[in-house]
């Protein structure tokens, strides 16, 4: 080692010991949430002082997993809020990516305004028409399938409820339209030339082109389905519809003090997001960073 | 694109075809109820109520943001002199009768007080509990904004130091972002317990027991701070990650000639770093403080709006009001001025923009 | 002060791969060193060891006979320009220049003195309150040079400067180099990889490939006595032509090789001395451009098919596709050459005198003087 070297060792010693405090502040609340899950209250009272708060030793036991499961219908819930993202995603994939299509290749009379419009749209959050949103929702017809097809009265208290007001996503068509617009228009004038019509332009020359954008879209919209709170806390006061956070939610709010079936139930719901990230890290990475940068 | 420019009127149709689910959707979702929400503002309609709304002119507003004040002298005995309570402080007459009786404070329920020499000034609202969530939500920006920001640039510098394992280190940081708030603010439910909580075990552990642990949501004063402490840990690795694409778009050579003009580490920060960054703080910044204005989930699940409404927010009103006690014209009056006060702030930030364009021009 | 550099065997390891591997030079006061050779072989990390922006592995440097491995960047007072002039963005020309001064606290007359004089010699005076930003290649160049004199360094270190600019501006800004050397007179070390700069601007040129110096000399030493092969076909432009030879006999006043392929081949006899090799290897006959001669069938050495012409106006150059030979082998064309296009079949001829010849490991031959 150079004495150059040697006289940077100090500094470099601190630079990890600071980081390494850091993922303990981020690591922490997860170990913690897990090990109480494992333990009955008298263990989390018992290790509360020491070390072994967060680490899963001692008198492990699956017993809060069971009441989960059993009495926190955590089942119904994952598969309400696996359809409502999938299917959310799915559909805003097609509709968005089309819109920002017609935006970014085609000439037609309105589009200025309309791009006006999309970025006027963007700045409005969420929360600001969660309100009014949900006084529309009451109003329209909606559909009641628990015996044959009934017209009824609102849309509350439905799994499409939560799907269909966000296919159309204003954030979504904007990435995919700065996206398209950096693709070069030989490939589409190639395939006019071809014969194309404007939809086979899209979907083989646009789409094929644009994985990275899709997956980006994917992974944002995805995770802002499944992390949904307000607008499912609003107008999802019922138990058939309701998705995973409300039911952690309720759980909470019912069994405030059983800490360690509260960390299940949390744990339940956190793991499989977190292993998902840890092997798609980049992507998630690449997604942020496309959303943010272009801003 | 002359092929579709010359085909001006089959582009022009199939456009039509490919943008109107999409445009449908967001008139639908996104402008009808804005322009519905304002409409509303100006009636008294309920959320189930048989009866339609009626006309009711700006009286929402004004209960909402209606602000006046009250200032009394100490009251004083037969001789003259100020007549003061147990603990020698002057006793001023009851701020409330005067609002319930005289007609000039109509409406109007007492806020928060504050002496000036020996009167006292009575901050009067119409709507206090609102006025004071207003307060609630502009100290949580306040707080977590420096927070998370600081904390973010940070792990941005640490993570671009070019250490060894960065990746994991920048996996770390970031996955509390890829988490539910819901789930974060039950783990930290738990973390901020005042016996089994880890938050207290470890100041004391720190301290060497001189730290008492404490009740942190359940405390007036230690509640906003809790939840900015937790949001500006979920939060943060998602600045982060922004802040470094902005560092790694600052050319290694410029650190080089700063080297050998002769700059140490600190003015190699200020003078290559931070104007480098510049842009992109800027960005994080207003990103970080419009979503922090929005701060709902960790309220309704943690606290809602407790202690004595010390944490209550601007949305967690509008969604009190208007849904669960159902006075959706009162609810959407104050979503509207949620709205307005996003949308300045992002004009601001355009301003800026703008300026600093023509400046750099 | 222009100072004395000197390099005593220096060595860059990274990541358990030697990258140079042993380096040793002087660089005279005032001189012009320009560091040449392919991407890859190490000068621009060389540069970067002499400005103390990469550790030395080994060895030793020395400035005017001081021992500087360890010291700063700053505290080696040298002023250095990059590829991509690494202009401050946000600042002003003026405050670009000024940065390093004010950094050393200089006072601020002072400073503003000589500032004034960089933006004179430079003729930047009118661009002064620019940004970057603002400024065209060239003049971005300029400042970066100006950034670097006005702190009157003892060496200015160059790497690829020239290389983001187009052609045109290139040659305009080579020669504002070469005049700011003959005026300045500071020791300079430029890096390049485009070996007209090295020949145009260099008072002596190192020849680096692989970590390793291949040769040191003027630029017309290494053009007319290449010491290697990878030299010869490395300086010159176009590149010398490669023959394969064998050798057929020796004598005491020179040698005997066949060139060209199978049945064609015809025995030449060259005025070098016997190489020193085993076996029967075959040695490389080397013939610059302008020594190789068309001629008719009979007085030809060798035949090759032309694959391309290169028109420079005054001069018209043939490559040919010659049997025995690796590469194209280059010719230059008498003036009078209308009716030889690509796929015409030409003769080579060559004065024996006027060739080289490199033994199978490379090295040059010695040739034997009349």
């Amino acid at each position: 080692m150079t004495p150059a070297q040697r006289k940077r060792l100090p500094i470099r010693f601190a630079l990890y010991a600071l980081l390494a405090l850091l993922s303990a502040i981020f690591i922490f609340p997860f170990l913690f949430m897990l090990a109480s899950s494992l333990k009955g209250n008298d263990a989390i009272f018992a290790d509360v002082e020491s070390l072994r708060a967060v680490l899963p030793v001692g008198d492990l036991t699956l017993d809060n997993y069971s009441a989960v499961f059993q009495r926190g219908n955590i089942g119904h819930f994952l598969i309400n809020s696996v359809i409502i993202t999938v299917v959310t995603v799915a559909l805003g994939l097609f509709v968005n990516s089309l819109a920002a299509y017609a935006l970014a290749r085609l000439e037609w009379r309105g589009k200025q305004a309309a791009l006006v419009v999309l970025v006027v749209l963007l700045a409005v959050p969420l929360e600001a028409i969660s309100v009014p949103m949900m006084l529309l929702v009451t109003k329209l017809p909606g559909l009641d399938f628990s015996e044959g097809i009934a017209l009824t009265r609102s849309w509350l208290d439905t799994i499409y409820v939560q799907i269909i007001p966000f296919i159309a996503n204003a954030f979504s068509i904007f990435l995919f339209y700065q996206f398209f617009r950096d693709i070069p228009k030989d490939f589409d004038e190639a395939a006019y030339i071809d014969g194309a019509t404007p939809f086979q332009v899209y979907r083989h020359v646009i789409v094929p082109s644009s994985i990275p954008v899709f997956a980006t879209v994917t992974i944002l919209q995805g995770l802002a389905m499944w992390n949904q709170y307000l607008w499912p806390v609003i107008t999802v006061p019922g138990e058939e519809a309701r998705p995973l956070m409300i039911g952690m939610q309720q759980f909470f709010a019912a069994r405030r003090v059983e800490w360690g079936e509260v960390m299940a139930y949390a744990s339940v719901i956190t793991v499989p997001i977190l292993l998902a990230f840890i092997f798609f890290q980049r992507w998630f990475v690449r997604s942020v960073v496309g959303s943010g940068v272009k801003g | 694109m002359s092929g579709a420019v010359a085909r001006g009127g089959g582009t022009g149709r199939a456009a039509i075809w490919f943008g109107a689910p999409a445009f449908i959707g967001l008139a639908m979702f996104v402008l009808i109820p804005v322009l519905m929400s304002l409409a509303l503002t100006f009636t008294n309609q309920r959320l189930v109520s048989p009866d339609p709304g009626e006309f009711v002119g700006t009286e929402n507003y004004q209960r909402l943001l209606s602000v006046s004040y009250l200032v009394q002298s100490p009251e004083r005995d037969a001789a003259g002199h100020i007549v003061t309570d147990s603990a020698g402080e002057p006793l001023y007459a009851r701020a409330r009768s005067i609002t319930r009786t005289d007609p000039t404070f109509t409406g109007y329920r007492p806020m928060t007080e504050y002496r000036w020499g020996d009167k006292r000034v009575s901050i009067l609202a119409k709507d206090p509990e609102f006025l004071r969530s207003l307060v609630n939500t502009f100290l949580f920006a306040l707080l977590v904004v420096p927070l998370q920001c600081s904390a973010a640039l940070l792990m941005a510098l640490l993570v671009n130091a070019g250490l060894k394992g960065q990746t994991v280190f920048r996996g770390i940081f970031f996955s509390p972002v890829v988490m539910s708030m819901v789930i974060v603010s039950v783990v930290w439910a738990f973390l901020f317990d005042k016996d089994l909580g880890l938050f207290n075990t470890i100041l004391s552990a720190v301290s060497f027991g001189a730290f008492q642990p404490v009740d942190w949501l359940g405390n007036a004063h230690t509640a906003m701070p809790a939840l900015a402490i937790m949001s500006a840990w979920q939060g943060a690795g998602f600045q982060m990650l922004i802040l470094l694409a902005g560092l790694q778009g600052i050319s290694q050579e410029l650190y080089d000639a700063a080297k050998i003009d002769g700059a140490n580490a600190w003015q190699r920060f200020w003078n290559i770093t931070v104007p480098g960054l510049r842009q992109t703080i800027t960005f994080v910044l207003i990103v970080t403080t419009i979503a922090a204005l929005g701060l709902f989930t960790q309220v309704d699940v943690m606290t809602q709006g407790g202690p004595q409404n010390a944490t209550s927010t601007v949305m967690f009103q509008a969604i009190q009001r208007g849904v669960r006690e159902e006075n959706i014209a009162y609810g959407s009056t104050i979503s509207i001025v949620y709205f307005g006060i996003i949308t300045i702030l992002i004009l601001l930030q355009q301003a800026i923009q703008r300026r600093r364009a023509r400046l750099n021009a | 002060m222009p100072a004395t550099l000197e390099l005593r065997d220096i060595r860059k390891e990274y990541g358990g791969t030697e990258i140079i591997k042993g380096v040793s030079l002087t660089v005279a006061p005032s001189e012009f060193l320009v560091l040449v050779g392919p991407s890859g072989c190490g000068k621009s990390t060389l540069l970067r060891m002499i400005a103390g922006l990469e550790d030395i592995s080994s060895g030793d440097l020395y400035f005017d006979d001081q021992l500087v491995n360890d010291w700063d960047p700053a505290k080696r007072r040298i002023g250095m320009v990059f590829q991509s002039y690494a202009l401050y963005p946000h600042m002003t020309v003026e405050q670009n220049i000024g940065f390093g001064l004010k950094l050393a606290k200089k006072p601020r007359a002072e400073r503003e003195a000589r500032v004034e004089e960089a933006l004179r010699v430079l003729q930047l005076t009118a661009l002064r309150h620019h940004k970057p930003s603002q400024l065209s290649g060239g003049q971005r160049q300029r400042v970066a040079i100006g950034r670097a004199i006005v702190r009157k360094p003892n060496a200015f270190l160059f790497d690829e400067p020239l290389s983001n600019l187009d052609a045109a501006l290139r040659g305009q800004m080579r020669m504002e180099i070469g005049r700011l050397h003959q005026r300045l007179k500071n020791t300079v070390v430029y890096v390049t990889h485009d070996q007209v700069e090295a020949m145009t601007l260099a008072d002596r040129i190192v020849v680096l490939e692989g970590g390793v110096i291949r040769q040191v000399g003027t630029p017309m030493e290494l053009y007319e006595r290449p010491s290697n092969r990878f030299v010869a076909g490395f300086i010159g432009t176009p590149t010398m032509g490669f023959l394969e030879a064998r050798l057929a006999a020796a004598d005491g006043a020179g040698i005997s090789v066949s060139i060209g392929g199978g049945e064609a081949s015809k025995r030449v006899r060259l005025p070098f001395a016997a190489p020193a090799q085993q076996g029967d290897a075959p040695l490389t006959l080397g013939i610059r451009p302008e020594h190789g001669r068309i001629c008719p069938a009979d007085q030809a050495l060798v035949f090759g098919d032309v694959i391309m012409l290169e028109r420079l106006g005054a001069d018209t150059f043939a490559f040919l596709d010659v049997e025995g030979a690796e590469d194209t082998v280059a010719v230059r064309l008498p003036h009078d050459h209308e009716a030889i296009a690509p796929g015409t079949r030409l003769g080579l001829t060559f004065d024996p005198q006027h060739c080289h010849l490199f033994a199978a490991d490379g090295q040059a031959v010695a040739k034997i003087q009349p």
